[in-house]
């Protein structure tokens, strides 16, 4: 350890040198990083955002309980006290009919005018309930068995589309991380392998004089991270790029969908990034440095 | 300190580089061995630096067995000894400095002793004036004293030295030799192959040994002070 302390300088001055002695290929394996690494992040992009709108979407699960007409307000409330005691359900109240259309009113901005052509309110009071989505398929159907309920309106069928089409996005983020994986750990651990086959007199001149194999590799790790880490850097800075670029295209909504917090996305998409550098850098850097010992 | 019984190696291509080696080296003797081009010298040395095994018989050094494989040991032995190589295994790129300094930062002391004793050493063997230049630009003479520096300077219990003034004038070579001395009387072991040995001939209070194909043929220890 103490040698290890005295030896911080030298191990980065080693690290550095053996960087610089083979230039070309290591700035091209730091391009082919940055740009793997910037794959990556897209994706993890990509993902951090729908699993955002899924849970947005799962706060706001909501369906309509619309119940029979010939109900008095006792029953009513009566009503609404059974669904919010269902399990699974978050709320349940009463939307009447001025709600209704205020609502509705609001949904459709401008056009709201076509509303005044109706000399009566055309909706209907409704019971508004909040779902947990995940127990969505046993909720909706023990709600519309209730006798007081005439049918169920719910919006099933976009969640669970959108829930598939994030399950599919994490499979396929899954993947492109495995593949980001292992390309990283062969481009590093065949550069490390390099930077020892290019030193291999050293490496035994330091042997014969008794350095300890750690002494010896630990250069060839701090290569190997440098490497990455300025990788992630340079993914990082594409990626944070293109995030400004589209956030300030997209303005602050997607699809009727508020886009994330960027401060708080992009923070979380830097630290995920350059973490993933660094692990991939010493993964790298160990399986070049395991080739060291068999060339005495 | 060093003890050999019938020790022999064989290279893997066949050739039998020492037969039947009987040695012991007390602590803080000098040894010269001598011998013709191909006689063996650098094979010993190899054995006493683990860098061969005994194919036959067996070597021990300050108490430890030379057997393939104690990779500790082996450090711990290397990590005392001062080698000067023939061909000087220098780390090209660095400068005198750096080449003498790498041998002693895995030795325990920190970087500014390191850096007084390196430069120390590189004044003693008269290179003062080298101390930054790249050894690969320095003279073969200038290198094989940078080697010199580096295997002393990390004050050792044995210094092996092979053919330290191998490409040295007569004044750097006698001047080497009583540095080497130097350490004799500081209690190191010193062993040192030469082909030199007209310079040799006056040095007093020394083992001399003389190897003539793989043998030590002639043994002459002088007890003089
Ligand atoms: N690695 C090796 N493999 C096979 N044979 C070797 C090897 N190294 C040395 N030899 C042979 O072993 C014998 C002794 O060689 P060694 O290098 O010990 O001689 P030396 O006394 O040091 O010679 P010189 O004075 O020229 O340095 C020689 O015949 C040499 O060719
Ligand atoms: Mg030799």
């Amino acid at each position: 350890m103490k040698t290890f302390i005295y030896n911080i300088g030298y191990f980065f001055k080693e690290a550095i040198r053996t960087i610089k002695s083979n230039v070309l290929s290591n700035f091209i394996s730091v391009i082919g990083t940055s740009l793997i690494l910037f794959l990556l992040g897209m994706v993890v992009t990509v993902t951090y955002i729908g699993n955002e709108f899924v849970s947005k979407l799962e706060q706001e699960a909501e369906i309509n309980a619309y119940y029979k007409e010939n109900l008095n307000n006792e029953d009513i409330i009566e009503l609404t006290e059974v669904i919010s005691n269902i399990e699974g359900v978050t709320d349940a109240r009463l939307v009447d009919e001025e709600e209704a259309k205020s609502y509705m009113e609001g949904m459709l901005g401008e056009e709201a005018k076509i509303l005044e052509l109706f000399d009566e309110n055309p909706f209907t009071a409704y019971i508004e309930v909040r779902i947990n989505l995940s127990t969505m398929d046993n909720v909706i159907p023990e709600i519309s068995r209730l006798d007081d309920i005439d049918y169920v309106r719910d919006n099933k069928g976009v969640l669970s589309q959108l829930n598939g089409i994030i399950r599919g996005i994490e499979i396929f983020g899954a993947l492109i991380i495995i593949a980001v994986g292992i390309t990283t750990l062969i481009i590093i651990s065949h550069l490390i392998r390099q930077g020892i086959y290019n030193n291999k007199e050293q490496i035994n001149t330091l042997r014969l004089l008794g350095a300890s194999e750690g002494f010896i590799g630990f250069p060839y790790i701090l290569v190997g991270l440098l490497l990455t880490l300025l990788g992630g850097l340079i993914g990082t800075i594409l990626l944070l790029l293109l995030i400004n670029g589209s956030y300030d295209l997209l303005g602050n909504g997607f699809l009727f969908l508020p886009l994330p917090d960027r401060g708080l996305m992009v923070r979380y998409i830097i630290m995920f990034i350059m973490g993933i550098s660094f692990i991939l850098g010493l993964l790298g850097s160990l399986f070049g440095l395991s080739s060291i010992g068999k060339n005495n | 300190m060093i003890t050999a019984n019938k020790l022999s190696l064989r290279y893997p291509d066949g050739t039998l580089a020492l037969r039947d080696i009987d040695l012991h080296i007390d602590k803080g003797e000098m040894v010269f061995i001598t011998g013709p081009s191909g006689s063996g010298k650098t094979s010993l040395l190899k054995l006493l630096l683990g860098m061969e095994f005994p194919t036959e018989g067996s070597l021990t050094i300050m108490g430890k067995p030379m057997v393939k494989g104690h990779n500790k040991d082996m450090r711990n032995l290397r990590r005392n000894i001062g080698p000067v190589f023939q061909e000087f295994k220098l780390i090209e790129g660095r400068s005198s400095l750096e080449n003498v300094m790498t041998g002693m930062r895995f030795l325990g002391s920190n970087p500014k002793k390191i850096k007084e004793e390196a430069y120390k050493a590189l004044v003693k063997v008269g290179l003062e004036d080298k101390i930054k230049s790249k050894v690969e630009n320095l003279s073969w003479g200038q290198q094989q004293r940078v080697a010199i520096a580096r295997a002393v300077a990390r004050k050792p219990s044995i210094i092996l030295a092979d053919e330290p003034t191998g490409n040295l004038d007569k004044d750097n070579a006698l001047h080497i030799l009583s540095l080497l001395k130097e350490f004799k009387n500081n209690n190191t072991t010193v062993i040192i192959t030469t082909h030199a040995t007209h310079l040799i001939e006056d040095v007093q209070g020394v083992t001399h040994l003389h190897m003539d194909n793989g043998s030590i043929t002639v043994e002459r220890k002088e007890i003089v002070g």
